[in-house]
């Protein structure tokens, strides 16, 4: 394996076994997940036609929420250990911590997006399962842009104070192409797709997500010198 | 291209405060110089100059052949930085701390390398145990046997002595005399004098961010 | 006077003389009456603000590529007055659209990431003022400079999409020659008060640099 994957693939490990030895981030994440789309229909009220017809976008809403907590501790535990910074010191491109903490922040998506797919699609009386194949693909779009400009903004607002408020800030407009790519996808999908509109849903997703993980690929040395 | 650090006029200033101001310094290598001074003189900060982790805000700064902020990555592949606060993560056991540092550095090092590393540093017993239960003196030795997983040119030591007792003590002197046994150049800096001159070639003293004098 | 000064002198001539013009002297707009009069200063206000944010981008190339505090300061001038702008086309438009379109807020794509670009602004200046060191201070926000720019476009262009699936967005005014050149003076006006602003904003935050880094000493 080549330098750079291989650098990125001892971070995404070493996170993942501590993650796995603590677990309390991720269990909390699941909760606080669950509460959202519990609180979308305390919001709307029982009227079953609505909210299947709103579920996509309570969907991602409730992602994005959940998504913006968890994205956040991407470096926390870096603090921890000593200082983002001093992952620095090990010699090698510095884009292979940025991969790596995306990889991870993937992997804790998709996991919760694992839960939260069935859990939205009972409470809200929505059939994914017959659309699994294209709401697939409108997921990985979706949390691969979600996570590239997640983990960016985290890695530069690690050492702000108020940084759980910043990161919304910088992190919801950014968003803004991903959020409405993925709902537009969705539904589109889940309605069949009658108009053919899905398919420019997901060039838009496709581009973004291409555009942003250049761009933040490459700006990244910049945002971990000390 | 005898010396491993050579500074001319280093200077680094955090907003108001001028942590350094025109720091010269000589670092030859195969020498050990101890950087010597009161709380906030620019010890610290020189470290991380030197380490790459900053960058001057003036002056001239080479690190091993390298002119900063050129040739980062050459730096950091042949230098090393333990610094005072510590470095490891609580969640993984000493094994996997060393683990995940050989895999960064992409040294060769196989699980019963890093096992020796850790019982060289009488860590043996504590190889499979999460850090979080360890204490600040096993953490220190901890980082020693992460320096010496693979073969350094430069070793920036900051306060090294610091919660060891004697043993602990004892084992960083015989890791700065086996760096300089092997031409690597060593800067220890520490309010520890005695620790700290022992193997020294210099010693600088450094006073309100700038170098006080040197004594051989 | 100065060459500075001068220019603000003249980017206010202007100014008047636009607006005057745009009040008194041309007749109300067949279709939307007088409130069609705000165009005058919503359109170059707006100008103002792409502009503004497009030297922020600038800025924070040179920033990053050559690290002098210069760059970063001029940079923060912008996006101060960038903001300040957003939030004037923001008042103008909806103060227009209630009487042309009906309500407030559209949900037009311009409309919408123009009210985007005030948190990602904001977002940039709040960063800024929360750090201490100049210098990390001017790398975080030159890279918050750099990405906004590259994401508002795809932000436009996503919500343009999603708005044309409702109803197609409104058509451009056609304006009959005497407002466009009134228009014309307008975003000349408005363009050189912005250079005078930036250009005094920036003396005030180079000063303010310097009394920050000369001020009594820590440590």
């Amino acid at each position: 394996m080549s330098e750079l994957p291989r650098r990125a693939a001892a971070i995404l490990w070493k996170d993942i076994l501590s993650e796995t030895r603590t677990r309390q981030g991720f269990t909390a994440m699941l909760s606080f997940a669950a509460l959202v789309l519990f609180m979308f229909s305390f919001a709307i009220g029982v009227d079953n036609d609505l909210l299947a017809r709103l579920a996509g976008g309570l969907l991602w809403v409730a992602i994005v929420f959940t998504g913006t907590l968890s994205l956040g501790r991407t470096f926390q535990n870096e603090e921890l250990a000593g200082g983002t910074h001093l992952l620095r010191l090990y010699p090698g491109d510095v884009r292979a911590i940025y991969l790596g903490k995306l990889a991870g922040n993937l992997v804790v998506l998709a996991a919760l997006e694992i839960v939260l797919f069935p859990a939205a699609a009972i409470l809200y009386g929505v059939d994914f399962a017959a659309q699994a194949g294209p709401l697939l693909l409108v997921a990985a779009l979706g949390t691969f842009g979600f996570s590239v400009i997640g983990t960016f903004f985290s890695a530069l607002t690690v050492h702000l104070r108020a940084r759980e408020l910043l990161l919304p800030l910088l992190l919801f407009p950014a968003l803004v192409p991903v959020v409405l790519g993925s709902v537009g996808a969705t539904e589109a999908f889940l309605a069949g797709d009658p108009l053919g509109r899905a398919g420019g849903w997901l060039r838009l997703l496709a581009s973004y997500d291409v555009i942003l993980f250049v761009v933040c690929l490459w700006i990244f040395p910049v945002v971990l010198e000390e | 291209m005898s010396l491993a650090v050579a500074a001319e006029g280093v200077t680094r200033r955090f907003g108001r405060r001028w942590a350094l101001r025109g720091v010269d310094l000589a670092v030859p290598r195969g020498a050990v110089v101890a950087l010597l001074g009161a709380n906030g003189t620019g010890k610290t900060t020189l470290l991380r100059l030197v380490s790459t982790l900053l960058r001057p805000t003036a002056g001239r700064l080479e690190v091993l052949g390298h002119t900063l902020p050129a040739g980062g990555d050459e730096i950091r592949a042949r230098a090393a930085f333990m610094t005072a606060g510590g470095y490891a993560y609580e969640e993984l056991t000493g094994v996997e701390n060393l683990r995940f540092a050989a895999r960064m550095s992409g040294t060769a090092a196989v699980d019963a390398d890093l096992r020796d590393a850790l019982a060289a540093v009488d860590l043996g017993g504590a190889a499979d145990v999460p850090v979080r239960a360890w204490s600040t003196g096993m953490r220190r030795r901890l980082e020693l046997a992460r320096l010496g997983l693979r073969p350094l040119e430069l070793v920036l030591l900051d306060e090294p002595f610091v919660s060891l007792d004697e043993d602990g003590v004892g084992l960083v002197h015989e890791a700065v005399r086996g760096w300089r046994e092997a031409g690597a150049a060593v800067v220890i800096a520490s309010h520890r004098v005695e620790d700290a001159t022992r193997h020294a070639d210099d010693v600088v003293r450094l006073a309100g961010g700038r170098v006080a004098d040197v004594t051989p | 006077m100065n060459k500075l000064a001068m220019l603000g002198w003249i980017a206010i001539a202007l100014i008047a003389v636009g607006t005057v013009l745009g009040l008194a002297v041309l007749p109300a707009d067949a279709l939307q009456g007088e409130v069609q009069r705000l165009l005058y200063v919503h359109v170059p206000v707006a100008w103002v603000m792409m502009l503004a944010f497009f030297v922020v981008f600038l800025m924070s190339i040179l920033y990053l590529v050559q690290r002098r505090l210069k760059w970063d300061l001029l940079a923060v001038s912008a996006a101060e007055l960038g903001v300040l702008a957003a939030v004037l086309t923001l008042i103008l438009g909806t103060l227009w659209g209630r009487p042309t379109w009906g309500i407030w807020w559209a949900w037009d794509p311009r409309v919408t990431t123009t009210a985007l670009l005030v948190p990602i602004y904001t977002g940039y200046l709040v960063v800024r003022s929360m750090t201490e060191d100049p210098d990390r201070r001017a790398r975080w926000a030159a890279v918050i400079g750099l990405i906004a720019f590259v994401q508002v476009p795809i932000v436009y262009l996503s919500v343009f999409w999603w708005r044309s699936l409702h109803q197609p967005p409104s058509s451009p005014q056609s304006m009959w020659s005497a407002y466009g050149l009134v228009m014309l003076l307008g975003f000349v006006a408005y363009t050189l008060a912005f250079a005078y602003l930036w250009l005094r904003r920036y003396r005030l935050a180079a000063t303010e640099l310097e009394l920050e880094l000369s001020g009594p000493e820590e440590g």
